[in-house]
């Protein structure tokens, strides 16, 4: 008796995972929220603006493309506000932003990289770059059983042991919200986040990943202390550029890594 | 005078042909419930989506409208209905591209302020929509946190379906901080959800025609408790919104945008 077709897909898409997670990964995504995050990075992998948008007409994301050693890297932004000319920040950009992606690209592994609040408190200084192990929101506040845990959204970055080891990255925890300040709401749940690293995207894009079951993990450079003295709009765009060459040189290490390796082997 | 080539604002609007196909955008199952039963819809299972995405659709033909009901769907891990920004933003883009609607129709419960003249069961039609809970206080990204976008114009809509008109802010929480009230008082907003300034969003985006209804089942600035509040009027404000749509449908059957 054939088995119901549910059950036959459902072994399918079981073996698929499975032989995926050991194929080396040829094909990585990069979310880059800011334009001055991903410069450096299209530089360095030597990438061309892909000027045939693989997105709807007018929306004004950005892609960047090209081979880098065994890889096929892709870099996407959310470019420029049609009306105000800034970058298209924030959860709701970054996971149109994903979606899509994905559904254009098929990547095998996501790389949200980009800037973030540090808790000196919990060990963080200017210029660290952090890979998230968790990510989750800090200013979705929905207080009914359950639905509390949803707005929270708390989610594990996809585990990467190896990386983490060679590359002597720091790991921390990262909450997201969709405000560059920090109300004393916002804070309590980012202690109750247990998190090290603040954004404005992360969660987002773990979110559409999850959605998708694309594997993905998270970059993230200090640019500003928050629980430190000066204010955050101003210590961001001051150190914004030199911390952005350090996000390069990270990412830069963590491509190095994967190229040539399987998921399981990350 | 001829409109400037790659106008942006009629590139999708035909004004003088009909609306043919609505698509609406409903956060919870039991919002919907009511309208997919009176526009006797049919739950479909087609893979119009990637697989894995909890989105439900219902679809059928009413009067001379395709009517697609979409609702964000039961979260995968949780079983909770997938309410906010983020899934109603992902929803609305992923439904443009497969349906191209004519219009959007973004329908839903909402908190009120009865210092703006919202009672519970009052079904609003939205002026404005904007967000409350995206403070990045840097000249101009200011203006893009709060995202202000003005509904698609609809008087003759609002004249004789009589419909309260109001201003709605949209944010992640179903509570409200502080800072929460400063920028929904700034909005200058009757009505408060977790949805609609998202869906404005991608609808801009992506050149499509929204509209707003929204049904109070909470008073914001009065006593009693939101989430309680929320969840006692629930189940009647739902069959008031149904109520209000199916006249809205009913108005935008045959005629053109120009009509509205």
């Amino acid at each position: 008796m054939a088995p119901p077709h549910d059950d036959k897909a459902a072994a399918a898409a079981e073996v698929n995972d499975e032989s995926t997670a050991k194929r080396p990964i040829s094909n990585v995504l990069f979310i880059i929220a800011m334009q001055t995050e991903a410069s450096p990075l299209v530089n360095k992998f030597q990438l061309v603006e892909e000027p045939e948008s693989v997105f709807p007409k007018g929306v004004p994301w950005v892609r960047y493309y090209g081979k880098y050693k065994d890889l096929n890297i892709n870099i996407v932004c959310p470019g420029k506000d049609k009306i105000l000319g800034v970058d298209s920040v924030g959860t709701v950009s970054a996971s149109l932003l994903t979606y899509a992606s994905i559904q254009a690209l098929q990547p095998d592994l996501i790389i949200n990289a980009g800037t973030a609040g540090g808790f000196k408190a919990k060990g963080a200084s200017i210029g660290d770059v952090f890979l998230a192990s968790d990510v989750a929101f800090h200013d979705r506040r929905i207080p009914i059983p359950v639905f509390d845990l949803y707005g929270v959204g708390s989610r594990q970055a996809f585990p990467t042991p190896n990386l983490a080891k060679e590359l002597n990255l720091k790991v921390g925890k990262l909450s997201t919200g969709d405000s560059l300040d920090m109300c004393a709401q916002d804070e309590a749940a980012i202690v109750a986040n247990d998190a090290t690293v603040k954004d404005m995207e992360g969660a987002a894009v773990a979110y559409a990943a999850d959605l998708l079951e694309v594997p993905a993990i998270f970059l993230k450079a200090v640019t500003d202390i928050i629980d430190g003295d000066k204010p955050t709009a101003e210590e961001f765009l001051q150190n914004l550029a030199a911390v952005a060459a350090a996000l390069d040189l990270a990412a830069t290490q963590v491509v190095d890594f994967i190229n040539g390796k399987s998921c399981s082997e990350l | 005078m001829a409109l400037p080539p790659g106008d942006q604002t009629t590139s999708k609007v035909n004004e003088e042909r009909s609306i043919s196909s609505v698509l609406f955008i409903i956060a919870m199952q039991k919002e919907a419930s009511p309208l997919v039963d009176k526009f006797q819809l049919a739950e479909q299972s087609d893979s119009l989506f990637p697989e894995g995405v909890p989105w439900m659709r219902y679809s059928g033909k009413y009067k001379d409208l395709n009517i697609n009901i979409l609702c964000t769907g039961k979260d995968k891990t949780l079983g909770v209905d997938s309410v906010g920004t983020v899934s109603a933003s992902l929803l609305t883009y992923a439904s443009v591209q497969a349906l191209q609607p004519d219009l959007i129709i973004n329908a839903g419960t909402a908190g009120g302020f009865k210092a703006k003249g919202a009672s519970i069961g009052d079904v609003y039609l939205v002026s404005n929509v904007a967000f409350h809970d995206r403070r990045i206080p840097v000249p101009v990204l200011d203006l893009y946190g709060v995202g202000s976008r003005q509904a698609f114009p609809t008087p003759n809509l609002e004249r004789e379906l009589k419909l309260k008109v109001g201003k709605l802010s949209t944010g992640d929480s179903l509570d409200m901080t502080p800072q929460d009230a400063a920028l929904i008082l700034a909005n200058s907003a009757t009505l408060k959800d977790m949805e609609g300034a998202a869906v404005a969003y991608v609808a801009d985006l992506l050149k499509v025609p929204v509209i707003f209804l929204k049904g109070v089942t909470d008073i914001v600035d009065g006593n009693k408790p939101t989430s309680e509040e929320y969840l006692q009027n629930l189940a009647a404000v739902v069959a008031a919104l149904a109520k209000a749509v199916t006249k809205v449908v009913d108005f935008i059957n045959g005629k053109t945008f120009s009509e509205l």
